[in-house]
């Protein structure tokens, strides 16, 4: 009778030390990440060291120009390769535009435009050899710029680049803190010291065959020029320059894009705009300083690239986890009425990225399936002619029968002048 | 006579084994301790599950043991499950001691979104407490226990941020020590 007894008293103190002790259970919950603090560089110093080195060894391939014998390379946030390619089945790599944050450009006549930053600088290409900056826009591209000071906003204006600093590097320690995961979402936060706003990079964008005076773009360009007009593109802007003196661009306007916007096309007259969401065309016949919408397709959330000839569209659409994407596809798009452009196609692909067209034949670069290349010239049944599975490609410029092959590992070059002896005729 | 000897001492030694082998029952008996409980902590109540198996011997148990935990983030404690009972008669005190494992199996709820890379890793699970058992029969008790839990967790996941001139990456890591009351009903067979 006495052992009952004892349960039920412990019980009663039990569930009343559970009462009273519960207040004290704390959760420890600590976070470590990084505080990252600038390191600070006067612009003149930094614009000195925007200028042709010797030939680099390329590291990573970025973005791509054909202008006429020479190839121009972009390794993202570093600068230019220049390559040599008089003989295509022997490229030579012969120097290098050293251009901290670059990562895309363009080329009309003698002059080179590339992004620095917030930059866009103009450089002087006369000789590939020996290229020379000769302007600086000052801050035009305000999501990448690294000013601690001075002009802030688009336009630029008139000032003293002694009295501006801008951040050249990070020194960084870690540091662990308490963290309340209930009032804290984990992304974007734990920066103390972010002076920007946190964002994914977007550099990773797909490239086309963008034909102008004397260049081509790849297909993941996000500049490019028409007459005398140089369009870029932002996350969610495009920004116009006036470029009728070729070595001193005018801001001409910026007009909201809704983004993020990854990739710009130039077809005639018109601007084909390729964002996450969808495809955005534009007039610039009317009034080329100010780009005018005139149509629009959207589609699943993706990575997408798009290049165009009169009758289609055409963009890939990959999984890329930067964009949130969740297809890799080719889309086809009518857009013989531009105002209402009707999706005709879609084809499956393992993660196609850029992709370029040269009469009936479309080259899309997919992913580690490498090079494929059609008969397009019925747009409702895509005739595969050949795969090429060297590399893992990102983007291509196919024109006179070479297809010049953006690649994880370089450059490739592919003869095709002789569609049933497609064939590899260099590596860089 | 060798082979005599050498006979009879093999009818001997078999004998004498035998013998060892029949009466004696073995001190050394399967348990099964099956818990609902109650955890309570700073950011409310939640519910967990065990089952612990194992081998009784005299007034000690030990058992591998294996749950469900519901706190904060729903997670798979693996244990080892040690206890002491007190006392003679049919109704019994008892202190017990888990240390282990906690394994994550979130829910699709409880997966971040926009996070790349984000992995939660297995921690360090304790549970220590006092209880009593009451007989429900020759081989069965109904338990009652109070105690306190710890489970531990990590998470990790890559934090990107635009920084120009870099984009910066940074790996960040959140360590989650959970401290919980708990408050557990269960039944031994």
């Amino acid at each position: 009778m006495k052992q009952n007894a004892w349960p039920t008293s412990y019980i009663r103190y039990a569930l009343f030390l559970t009462f009273v002790f519960t207040g004290c259970m704390k959760d420890k919950i600590t976070k470590t990440y990084s505080i990252s603090t600038p390191i600070f560089e006067v612009l003149t110093k930094f614009r000195e060291t925007i200028k042709s080195q010797p030939a680099m060894d390329i590291g990573v391939a970025g973005k791509i120009t054909v202008a006429g014998n020479y190839i121009y390379l972009s390794e993202p946030l570093k600068g230019i390769h220049v390559i040599d390619n008089s003989n295509p089945s022997s490229p030579k790599n012969v120097s290098f535009i050293n251009i901290p944050g670059n990562e895309d450009m363009a080329i009309s006549g003698k002059s080179l435009y590339a992004d620095a930053y917030g930059d866009l600088v103009t450089f002087d290409i006369s000789n590939p050899l020996d290229v020379v900056a000769k302007n600086f826009a000052a801050n035009v591209f305000p999501d990448h710029s690294i000013y601690s000071n001075g002009p802030g906003y688009i336009g630029g204006i008139s000032f003293n680049p002694d009295s501006v600093n801008v951040i050249i590097g990070y020194t960084t320690r870690d540091t662990t803190v308490d963290y309340d995961p209930v009032n804290n979402y984990p992304f974007y936060t734990g920066c103390p010291t972010c002076s920007f706003a946190a964002s994914p990079s977007s550099s990773m964008a797909p490239v086309a065959t963008v034909p102008n005076k004397t260049a081509t773009n790849g297909s993941t360009a996000r500049f490019s020029i028409i007459n005398n007009f140089l369009y870029t593109v932002g996350s969610y802007s495009m920004t116009t320059f006036n470029i009728s003196d070729p070595l001193v661009p005018a801001f001409a306007s910026t007009v909201q894009i809704v983004g993020p916007v990854e990739t710009i096309y130039p077809l005639k007259n018109r601007l084909f705009v390729g964002t996450n969401n969808g495809m955005y065309m534009f007039d610039v016949q009317s009034s080329p300083s100010t780009p005018s919408l005139i149509g629009q397709f959207t589609h699943i959330v993706a990575c997408d690239p798009v290049i165009a000839d009169e009758n289609y569209a055409y963009v890939t659409l990959n999984d890329s986890s930067f964009c949130r994407g969740a297809v890799n596809e080719l889309k086809i798009i009518d857009i013989k009425d531009v105002a209402n452009p009707v999706d005709v196609m879609t084809y499956n692909l393992t993660h196609p990225i850029g992709l370029s067209k040269d009469g009936n034949h479309l080259f899309i670069c997919d992913g580690k399936d490498g090079l494929k290349i059609y008969n397009a010239a019925n747009v409702n049944g895509l005739q595969l002619i050949k795969q090429l599975k060297d590399a893992f490609d990102y983007d291509v410029i196919a024109q006179n029968g070479i297809a010049v092959v953006v690649a994880s590992n370089g450059i490739y070059q592919y003869d095709y002048s002789d569609l049933t002896n497609i064939h590899l005729i260099s590596k860089l | 006579m060798k082979r005599i000897l050498f006979f009879l001492f093999c009818v001997c030694i078999s004998g004498r084994i035998s013998a060892q082998q029949k009466p004696a029952a073995s001190p050394w008996k399967f348990h099964s301790v099956n818990n609902v409980g109650l955890l309570e902590g700073q950011i409310g109540s939640a519910f967990q599950l065990q089952s612990a198996n194992g081998m009784q011997y005299r007034s000690w148990f030990m058992g591998i043991g294996l749950g469900l935990d519901f706190y904060r983030y729903r997670t798979i404690p693996l244990f080892i499950d040690l206890r002491k009972e007190f006392g003679s008669g049919p109704n019994k005190f008892f202190a017990y001691a888990d240390g282990g494992v906690n394994f994550a199996w979130l829910t699709d709820n409880q997966k971040p979104l926009y996070l790349t890379d984000d992995h939660f890793s297995a921690g360090f699970y304790t549970d220590l407490g006092l209880g009593y058992k009451i007989a429900a029969g020759r081989t069965n008790h109904l338990l009652l226990s109070l105690g306190y839990s710890l489970k531990k967790l990590k998470e990790s996941y890559q934090g990107y941020y635009y920084l120009p001139p870099d984009n910066l990456q940074d790996k960040e890591k959140i360590n989650y020590n959970l401290n919980r009351l708990v408050i557990k009903i269960g039944w031994e067979f």
